[in-house]
């Protein structure tokens, strides 16, 4: 049983992020640094609870959406018969720092080819991902060879397998979240720049707001079912808000004023490519959206903004500080 | 022999009675040296639990599908299907896991053993297989920290720590001589009384009343012990409630709160000014200069303990320039990429830089390939590969495996390059701000290893002392804060300097056999003062050196502070540079060579 997601103590940016993700799967992930026991993988594992349903091919391994693209499998299948649609709950899945690359692109399914001699493609945890949550705590510490796994599949969206005979796609278009102690090591920029969003968290210092990190832990350990019980109410809340926004999102307009303050943040903060151009507009609709407003107004995009920008600035290697402020500047220029 | 039998050792005997308490508390890491009784200790614990409480010993040479599980060959083999075999860690549900060393477990397998110790309770091992982990089983740990260490985030983890006191009493050594002598075979006793104690215990635990007040109390400690996040409060908060429990009080004392705040925290405390990086700057600068040389508690409590090289400060030493300063970091410039020159290690350069594939058995299984000299035969692998063959080639009990099915493990190991960066603060260094120019150095280096993405650290050798103010992290900023609150001031410890990197090199080397070393030495070479008091600070230079000079894998580098415009110039770090191997430079040399290399290439182009 998780801890709920609504009984986590501050940490207000860390929750938007994730919700925003959930709200926009196209924002493309979150990446949550912070110094070690802050929550970061509280809030992830929690986030599951929250989960909407969505559409997937009926019985589709993969988790296919029938309207986008299909795995090996549905692919044959649709030329023989329309795809049976049912609703599953999205899900985190969970990377393990010690995966290897068998299980996670998948590999032979041993069992059936000693049954029956033929070689089928046994799934790995790339296809338990696609249209879900993949998590990695301390993505910093992920072998190399790996990253370059998720890296191609993550640029794809499509998982292709080669490999023991075998020949396999499947869509693969997970919602990466890594969380990291940057102590530890900083993360390769390409991988740095996959992550469409980023929060920094630390440790609470509110006396009060300590001690009720104490209490509720202590409380949830003590008989995690009752805990939750008592949060249900506000849990349900919060799972509503997110369905509402889910349904309102294609109804905000994105109109060309929006688009220009947008453009004019990024080109003040000399950003490379369109990447943060785009993540920007997508926060700032989910945003909105979530907020339960028709139309983007300026503190959603200054938001947006603080979200998908800082972890794209470029800066020299040891250049730290300052990095924020000079964000704000920028926000409080074009913004006004 | 019984748990109450063993003598002294107060507060790691009360971490494991806590936690047979009272699981929450989070596992105990014993840190001690060799001898100190951190193993007997642990296994001694078994007497105080139920028999029926599971005690998993895990080895150090352990493979990953056995800690977590895997698949069972020979029943697959025999069955034809595919037959998981339990892990050592779901085998310890609501007991122990006991790892003796753990600081030279593979990081690999330190990873998931204690992302589990967090409360991760759920893990895939194998495509098809999701093992749940118990919640309720504590991992108990020792290290002897001469060996190596281990990442602050795992250690973190730890809920309680105790370190072994060292037993100075003739009283207390007799003791323990007393018991050996009476029971010649050491075997773990059952030991009823505590057991009983622990019980009743257990009983009373739910009944120990916490209020606000109490909470309070506990935020109040927690706040004396400046750590990262949360986990110290929780683990404080399980472990004062548990032992309050076993004194029989019907609420949380401060008084015993007070008495398990050190085992909290004594691995989490922080000590270094950076981390209350939101301090104003001038008060920053202040603290710095007062405080900033601690290094974090495990690397402390490892210089304390190290019995043999003992680097106390003389109580007799006198400063030679009292006055300390903190001097900014001149410009950087492009250095010349410093090159690991000799490698007698044999290993295969594997395209990627921090990475070779590793001889022997040792590493990472990464993937399987067709061909290998190793001969280390992948049994997954290769069963896929013969498993669609069974049908044609007429299996009936047995697999029918041929030679062309065969796969092989290929493996890989990082072999990190750690640069260790030894420098000069002592108050020679102040003199005409040579130490500016030397930051710029140290800085222009950092960048380099930033863009290599080496692992760095940081020695600093003045006053009476040699300290590793930076222990070894890929966190390249991290060096570049250290290296701006970096004081000047004092005498030159230039033998402190080189036992320290002598020390760290042997230590690190212990955890990462394939690591390769380059030492950076920024200094003037005027070395002023020796480790031990009676001996000649230029005798314990030379041996030194030879013994640096003699590591294999290590590289050495010695920048010379020394400003050479001056007609007095004396040359010492030039000496030290031959007696070392090393290659030299002067700070500006640095800079020149730079140039010179950046004009060869172009004109090779």
């Amino acid at each position: 049983m998780n801890f709920p997601f609504v009984a986590i103590v501050g940490q207000e940016e860390l929750k938007t992020a994730l919700m925003l993700n959930v709200v926009d799967p196209g924002i493309g992930g979150l990446l949550i640094a912070g110094e070690k026991g802050t929550a970061k993988s509280t809030a992830v594992r929690a986030l599951a609870d929250l989960l909407p349903e969505q559409t997937v091919v009926h019985e589709c391994r993969f988790y296919c959406d029938p309207e986008g693209e299909l795995c090996s499998l549905c692919r044959e299948r649709i030329e023989q018969s329309e795809l049976e649609t049912s609703r599953k709950k999205m899900k985190v899945v969970e990377l393990p720092l010690g995966i290897t690359e068998d299980r996670l692109i998948g590999t032979l399914d041993i069992e059936h080819a000693l049954k029956h001699g033929e070689k089928r493609f046994e799934p790995g945890l790339l296809a338990d991902a696609n249209r879900n949550f993949l998590y990695v705590d301390e993505v910093n510490l992920l072998e190399d060879h790996i990253i370059d796994l998720l890296l191609d599949s993550a640029a794809m969206g499509i998982n292709t397998v080669e490999r023991e005979g075998i020949s396999f796609t499947h869509p693969a278009r997970f919602i990466l979240v890594g969380s990291m102690n940057p102590e530890e090591g900083e993360l390769r920029p390409q991988l740095l720049d996959r992550f469409g969003l980023s929060v920094g968290v630390t440790g609470l210092h509110d006396k009060t707001q300590r001690m009720a990190v104490l209490q509720r832990k202590a409380a949830f350990d003590e008989n995690p079912a009752a805990f939750c019980a008592r949060w249900e109410n506000e849990q349900n809340a919060l799972r509503q808000r997110i369905v509402n926004a889910r349904d309102g999102l294609p109804h905000i307009e994105v109109t060309d004023p929006v688009l220009e303050k947008i453009v004019a943040i990024t080109a003040a903060m000399h950003l490379d490519g369109h990447r943060p151009d785009i993540v920007m507009m997508k926060a700032a609709r989910a945003l909105t959206a979530l907020r339960g407003q028709k139309s983007i107004g300026n503190q959603e995009i200054h938001d947006a903004a603080i979200f998908a920008l800082p972890h794209r600035q470029k800066r020299l290697p040891f250049e730290e500080r300052g990095g924020r402020e000079k964000l704000l500047k920028v926000l409080e220029d074009c913004l006004g | 022999m019984k748990f109450s039998q063993f003598v002294g050792q107060d507060n790691a005997k009360l971490g494991v009675i806590l936690n047979a308490l009272e699981p929450r508390c989070g596992g105990l890491l014993l840190v001690g040296a060799k001898g100190s009784g951190k193993s007997t200790l642990i296994r001694l614990a078994r007497g105080i639990f139920p028999v029926i409480t599971p005690f998993v010993e895990i080895p150090l040479n352990i493979t990953e599908d056995s800690l977590l599980g895997g698949i069972d060959i020979e029943q697959s083999m025999r069955e034809g299907r595919r037959i998981f075999l339990q892990g050592l860690i779901p085998r310890a549900a609501g007991g122990i896991l006991f790892v003796d060393d753990i600081n030279l477990l593979p990081q690999e397998l330190l990873a998931p053993l204690m992302a589990f110790n967090g409360g991760g309770d759920e893990l895939q091992t194998c495509p098809g297989s999701v093992q749940q982990l118990p919640r309720d089983c504590c991992v108990m740990g020792t290290m002897n920290p001469e060996e190596g260490d281990i990442q602050p985030h795992y250690l973190d983890r730890f809920g309680l720590c105790a370190v072994m006191d060292e037993l100075p009493d003739c009283e207390k050594r007799l003791d323990v001589l007393r018991i050996f002598r009476e029971m010649p075979n050491f075997q773990v006793e059952s030991d009823p009384s505590l057991m009983a104690m622990v019980a009743t215990a257990k009983k009373h635990l739910p009944e120990v009343k916490v209020g606000t007040a109490e909470l309070e109390n506990i935020s109040a400690v927690a706040v004396r012990n400046p750590s990262h996040g949360h986990r110290g409060e929780l683990f404080l908060f399980y472990a004062a409630r548990a032992y309050a429990a076993l004194q029989g009080h019907d609420r949380i004392a401060q008084s015993d709160i007070e008495r398990v705040s050190e085992l909290v925290f004594v691995h989490r405390r922080l000590h270094t000014s950076e981390e209350h990086s939101d301090l104003p700057q001038d008060e920053k600068h202040r603290e710095s200069a007062t405080d900033q040389m601690s290094p974090p508690e495990p690397e402390k409590k490892a210089q304390s303990m190290d019995a043999d090289f003992s680097l106390k400060p003389r109580g007799s030493a006198v400063t030679a320039s009292g006055a300390e300063e903190t001097m900014s970091i001149g410009n950087p410039f492009q250095v010349r990429r410093l090159s690991f020159k000799k490698d007698r290690l044999k290993r295969h350069a594997a395209g990627k830089r921090s990475k070779t594939h590793s001889l022997g058995k040792g590493g990472r299984h990464v993937r399987s390939t067709m061909n290998s000299a190793e001969q280390d035969i992948a049994i997954d692998a290769t069963l896929r590969a013969c498993a669609p063959y069974q049908k044609s080639r007429g299996r009936e009990v047995k697999l029918i495996i041929e030679r062309d099915d065969w796969r092989f493990r290929q493996r890989e190991r990082k072999t990190g390059h750690l640069v260790i960066f030894a420098v000069d603060g002592s108050g020679s260094m102040g003199a005409r701000r040579r130490m500016v120019a030397a930051k710029g150095a140290i800085q222009s280096l950092l960048t380099d290893c930033y863009q290599k993405r080496d692992k760095v650290a940081m020695i600093v050798f003045r006053q009476d002392c040699a300290e590793l103010v930076l222990p070894p992290t890929s966190s390249v900023e991290l060096a570049s804060k250290r290296l701006s609150t970096l004081p000047v001031g004092g005498k030159t410890p230039l033998a402190a300097g080189l036992l320290e990197t002598f020390r760290l090199i042997k230590r690190f080397g212990v955890r990462h056999p394939e690591t390769r070393f380059l030492t950076v030495l920024i200094t003037d070479g005027k070395g002023n003062q020796s480790i031990t008091v009676d001996s000649d600070h230029r005798e314990e230079e030379q041996e030194l050196c030879k013994l640096l000079s003699a590591e294999p894998k290590c590289d050495f580098v010695v920048v010379d502070t020394e400003s050479k415009d001056n007609f007095i110039k004396t040359d010492m770090a030039v000496r030290l540079a031959e007696n070392l191997g090393a290659e030299y430079y002067t700070v500006e040399a640095l800079r020149a060579e730079l140039l010179s290399e950046l004009i060869q290439s172009k004109n090779r182009d």
